[in-house]
């Protein structure tokens, strides 16, 4: 078997002990990599009403077979586990040395199991694997715990810690890892914290297993030297994402105010023109010859690296508009290891209730230094606010009551990312089904709805469009583990990545194939969800009530006096289902299921859930 | 008639401007307007009037905001 290393490493923290577990050639090509075994193991063996925080939940770090291989852009790892911020499967990628180094070290997988007894370091060296007191950064933030553990084994290490947000459970934490990397939105770093597991570093001196690694050289190292010369070409990476931002406001579709507004006058002052030119660094993940983490100084004097999401969910989504305060509090969540997204969203929702009286406090939309002192409440869960605002906004509407729920800005417990869909159907549905909760990963059809089709449709179009980039975007790019940014935004053509796969396993795949793969995982991880919520319906498909709230229409500007309207969205989501063969409930049907090969694990969840 | 043309992401260095106002007799069309600047249609691009996708071939009136951003696709 070749491409795969073969290996699952499994650690216990309650026991101390590990073992390096093989996998089998038909579970590599079934499952692939990342994503695909991340869904599979936890549907095998965290069992549904597992607590999320507890010793019997799973941390998964898993790789695919062109993780960590010069090409581009490779440097990326998946962590998941049940979520304590959705209740069910969540995961994230963020690019880390550990993609290179897991895989050298013989493993395409690990598995944290149990709990620590004290706050503990995994080391793993080949082989070895060492439990290793964490007390010395225990409260400690992520840059530190980063820098600590550059001293102790040098900078080429591979590195996933966590900051306060994970230690303290905040529900939304995320892992870490190099200068701005972060992933793991549905809070993977609480489960991490949950473990007292600060940090793994992973040094792996092996070759990885490759059928032809003279031609993969040859192929990947030429690949990302065509990557460079089109990104110089296009000068994408003069502004990386945050050149949407601008775009974004143009067409009503920032999110300003949590999410009431669409547009403001004021975005220039924090967007890619500006960021750029306030540029002191910029940082990239391994194997990226489009580095596109543009670094600013911020009102501290720290560097912080920012993207198009946090400068719009900490910026204009709470009406901040000065570059080094956003740049501030983005600095603050990657310290503390919060998700930037869902802390935005978190504040917002916070300074949302307040104006509406939905609870008494002193936040309000503009106020950078009340945002600074309430993220790192959040953190830390000091008080009542700070335990509020570390559950996430559904768990906090739900606590302050009055209708608030309707402006909490998400999808099955995840916060949305930054993108105002109060009259982008297509986007909206890309955010009520993704299968982990209001994430862009999955999907992201704007430019196709206002330029491809029109903006006011709800038709069959517009779902098909999300299948087909869940299968790219969710499918594909997770399971091989591979970041997705030189196909989407430099428009690197997609074979390129079979052929990757192909050459380094010897098989035969084509894009066809990568898509099956890409629906029997999106089937796998509905199964992971319905296990949980056996009693869901359609509705969890929909998002947030205030985008249909006629009240909430904007006053002016290209979409004035619209929202969604309730009637058509469920008819949009009706064609997703159709064209996905779910049922009436969002579910994969057996039929279904058994197309995409999962009919053991359909057996299962009828254990717990109705089939149709 | 007066327009106010912005420029989006990259379009900014390859033209040396972000935003500005411009002169144009008669109603040009979204095609004129890019031939004056020198904007090239080589590369995909979306083009919006007053927050609304338009064609190059539309014609434009005294006002009109037009957007030219390159195809973004969400990160």
């Amino acid at each position: 078997m070749y491409g795969w290393t073969g290996n699952i490493l499994r650690v216990n923290l309650t026991t101390k002990t590990y073992k390096k577990e093989p996998f089998s050639e038909e579970f590599a090509h079934k499952w692939v990599g990342g994503r695909g075994f991340a869904s599979k193991i936890l549907y095998d063996e965290v069992k549904p009403g597992t607590d999320p925080l507890g010793p019997d939940n799973k941390l998964i770090v898993a790789l695919g077979p062109i993780a960590g291989i010069p090409a581009p852009n490779t440097g990326k790892c998946v962590v998941a586990a049940k979520s304590p911020l959705t209740g069910f499967y969540g995961d994230g990628n963020l690019g880390t040395r550990v993609s290179e180094q897991l895989r050298k070290a013989g493993y395409d997988a690990m598995i944290v199991e149990g709990k620590a007894d004290r706050p503990t370091m995994i080391y793993i060296e080949d082989n070895k694997v060492e439990f290793l007191p964490a007390d010395a950064v225990w409260g400690q933030g992520t840059y530190a715990t980063n820098d600590w553990i550059y001293g102790k084994y040098g900078a080429g290490v591979g590195v996933l810690n966590i900051g306060q947000g994970g230690e303290n459970m905040n529900r939304f934490a995320v892992i870490r890892s190099l200068e701005g990397r972060a992933g793991g939105r549905p809070g993977i770093g609480a489960v991490m914290g949950s473990k007292l597991l600060k940090a793994i570093v992973v040094k792996g001196t092996h070759p990885i297993p490759q059928a032809d690694p003279a031609a993969m050289k040859a192929l990947g190292i030429g690949d990302l030297k065509k990557v460079h010369k089109i990104d110089q070409e296009t000068g994408w990476s003069k502004q990386s994402t945050t050149g949407v931002l601008q775009f974004c406001n143009e067409v009503a579709g920032l999110p300003v105010r949590n999410f009431r507004k669409t547009q403001h006058p004021e975005a220039w002052h924090i967007d890619g023109e500006r960021l750029n030119n306030a540029r002191v660094a910029t940082y990239g993940c391994p194997n990226c010859t489009m580095r596109c983490g543009i670094t600013i100084h911020d009102d501290a004097g720290h560097e912080s690296e920012l993207d198009y999401e946090n400068i719009a969910l900490l910026g204009s989504n709470l009406e901040i508009f000065d570059l080094p305060q956003v740049g501030c509090l983005n600095y603050l969540c990657d310290e503390y290891g919060l998700d930037t997204m869902s802390a935005g969203c978190v504040l917002s929702f916070y300074a949302d209730a307040v104006d509406h009286g939905a609870t008494d406090g002193d936040f309000k939309f503009g106020d950078a230094i009340r945002a600074k002192q309430l993220l790192h409440m959040a953190a830390h869960r000091e008080g009542k606010v700070g335990n509020l605002l570390a559950d996430g906004s559904l768990r906090m509407a739900r606590a302050f009551g009055h209708n608030s729920e309707a402006y909490a800005m998400q999808v099955k417990g995840l916060e949305v990312a930054a993108y105002n869909c109060k009259f982008i159907p297509g986007q909206a549905l890309a955010f009520g089904v993704s299968p982990i909760g209001a994430h862009h990963r999955e999907a992201w059809i704007i430019t196709f709805e206002i330029n491809h089709t029109t903006r006011e449709s709800y038709g069959p179009e517009k779902a098909a469009k999300v299948i087909e980039l869940q299968r790219i975007r969710g499918g594909m790019f997770e399971f091989l583990v591979a970041c997705r940014f030189p196909w989407i935004e430099l428009g690197w053509p997609l074979d390129n990545y079979p052929k990757y796969f192909n050459t380094i396993t010897s098989l035969n795949w084509t894009l066809d194939d990568m898509w099956a793969t890409a629906d029997r995982v999106y089937s796998m991880i509905k199964l992971n969800y319905l296990r949980e919520f056996p009693n869901t319906d359609r509705k969890a498909d929909y998002p947030p009530a205030v985008w249909f709230d006629p009240s909430n229409a904007d006053k002016e500007g290209p979409i004035a006096g619209k929202v969604l309207e309730l009637d058509k969205y469920d008819g949009l989501l009706q064609h997703y289902y159709d064209q996905r063969g779910y049922d009436s409930r969002g579910i994969p049907t057996k039929a279904t299921l058994s197309k995409v090969g999962l009919d053991a694990e359909a057996a299962e969840a009828e254990r717990f859930a109705t089939l149709t | 008639m007066k327009i106010k043309v912005k420029l989006i992401g990259p379009l900014i260095y390859e033209t040396g401007f972000s935003e500005k106002e411009i002169e144009m007799a008669g109603a040009p069309t979204v095609e004129a307007v890019l031939a004056l600047l020198a904007i090239s249609t080589h590369r995909p691009k979306i083009i919006t009037r007053n927050g609304k996708a338009v064609a190059l071939h539309e014609l434009l009136e005294n006002g009109d905001t037009l957007a030219i951003s390159p195809i973004y696709s969400g990160g």
